[in-house]
């Protein structure tokens, strides 16, 4: 608002820090660079945690594996999506991604090769969270843990095949750890339900048998294969 | 509209398009407001009129996004400036058309479902369709490199409609799969419409759509001007610019 011309110079403490305030103010009020993915990025929350929510007109299935299985997809995603802004990271520090780009390999195998990379690190997590969840939340999965895996399995794929193609993209923005959960989130939500209702029926002590007839492995399938098909073709697009 | 009278051009196709479309929407005011009988009050009453315009405004963003999608495989194609241009307006357009079908539904909602807001199928997946193309406006806008700026959109305009018939399969089975859960009551056979009430309709969604080409052509141009004044330098630090999305 004021103009801190030279002739301020001799200006105190407080209106040295109040010119600088207002000058983060006005750049953000006039780019909305931080401020527009942050409100969209709340919205995309909500909207997932409303997938964990208990549905009010179905008895049968406890409302707590509901809710706990919303918990952990929402700790798995918001993980996997903090790594994956670390995708292209090293190569970009060390302006190394002209040389990745020259590598003798055809765009689809480098989106293999990070996608490959990105699934590990979200294994991981899964690995410590499963148990950390088992011993909180006091989960009896039983004979289940295989299922569990395997549900795991399916979600991780299409979540790392998008996330990786996303965050390429998000990198090359000006606003990159807030863009990439913006872009994702929406996307990502048909994993983010499958993988609530399957691992709920999981916690509520129903069979492999009663979810492989619920469908939502259709669901996982289907999104993986697009998200797979989809990260091969355009991950080119996406570096360049 | 903001061209001097005294000195413009003979009007263009783009100025007939938009008194036709403004004119059709004059139009279809009639049948909306008077020609079609006033519904049930457990519908809402003279309030279910809004649906004359939340209805086509769904059905105009669909459109959009459709064009967005075509649009986007179109530039990865043949990196046509022009194709390009075209998904950025119809992505921008779209938003407009489906923020006023998130804005009109609580509008109607509130007082007869006596909430604004349901985790219903269709309420939620219309969310996501918003977010979505939120999103790929968010990319336009804070991307740093605005050469490569329309094939990393159009990226995102390939995933976000593939993503979209996944999506809405997904959330109306979350939700929509149990009969005697909350879902939208189906305007079209709960209100009974007859012929005056199609009338209105019909009207509406064709004003919808002239209004639809008419801003979306506007917004193709105003991006090709924004072009020609680029390449003739015409403005100075490309801090100035305006960024796409405001």
């Amino acid at each position: 608002m004021a103009e801190a011309g030279p002739a301020r110079a001799e200006a105190g403490f407080w209106a040295k820090t109040a010119a600088l305030v207002g000058k983060d103010l006005r750049l953000e009020a006039r780019g909305l660079e931080t401020l527009a993915p942050m409100v969209v990025f709340c919205v995309a929350v909500a909207l997932l945690l409303a997938f964990s929510l208990p549905d009010p007109v179905r008895p049968g299935r406890g409302a707590l594996a509901e809710v706990i299985a919303g918990f952990l997809w929402v700790t798995v995603l918001f993980a996997g999506l903090i790594g994956f802004a670390r995708t292209l990271e090293s190569e970009r520090r060390d302006g190394a991604l002209d040389s990745l780009l020259l590598a003798p390999l055809d765009r689809s195998g480098l989106f293999v090769a990070k996608a490959a990379a990105n699934l590990v690190g979200v294994a991981a997590v899964e690995a410590v969270l499963v148990p950390l969840f088992w011993l909180l939340f006091d989960l009896r999965l039983g004979a289940s843990w295989a299922a569990l895996a395997g549900v795991a399995l399916l979600v991780d794929v299409g979540f790392v095949a998008l996330g990786t193609l996303l965050s390429a993209l998000a990198a090359q923005t000006r606003s990159r750890e807030l863009l990439l959960p913006v872009l994702a989130l929406p996307a990502l939500v048909p994993v983010f339900v499958a993988a609530v209702e399957l691992s709920a029926d999981l916690f509520a002590g129903r069979g492999f048998d009663a979810l492989a007839a619920s469908g939502w492995f259709g669901v996982l399938l289907a999104f993986d294969v697009v998200a797979c098909a989809v990260g091969a073709l355009t991950f080119e697009y996406a570096l360049e | 509209m903001g061209s001097d009278p005294g000195t413009s051009p003979p009007p263009s196709r783009l100025t007939w398009l938009g008194v036709a479309a403004w004119a059709s929407v004059a139009l279809a005011a009639i049948p909306v407001l008077f020609v079609a009988r006033e519904a049930d009050p457990a519908l809402g009453g003279q309030l279910q009129r809004v649906f004359y315009l939340h209805v086509p405004a769904a059905w105009i963003a669909y459109l959009a996004f459709g064009i967005v999608f075509l649009a986007s495989i179109a530039y990865l194609r043949t990196s046509a400036r022009r194709w390009d241009l075209i998904a950025h307006s119809a992505a921008e357009v779209g938003v407009v058309f489906c923020t006023l079908v998130l804005v009109t539904g609580p509008i109607w909602a509130r007082p007869v479902w006596g909430t604004w807001w349901q985790w219903d199928a269709r309420l939620t997946s219309t969310l996501l369709l918003w977010l979505t193309y939120v999103g790929y406006l968010l990319l336009r806008s804070l991307a740093t490199d605005p050469a490569r700026v329309g094939r990393m959109a159009a990226v995102v305009g390939v995933i976000g409609f593939l993503d979209v018939p996944i999506v809405h399969f997904s959330v109306f089975w979350w939700r929509t799969q149990h009969p005697q859960g909350p879902s939208v009551v189906d305007p079209t056979r709960a209100s009974g419409l007859g012929a005056p009430e199609l009338t209105a309709f019909f009207a509406s969604l064709v004003a919808f759509t002239l209004l639809f080409a008419w801003l979306l052509a506007l917004r193709v141009r105003v991006g090709r001007l924004e072009d020609e004044v680029e390449s003739r330098s015409l403005v100075g630090a490309p801090s100035e610019r305006v960024p796409a999305l405001r």
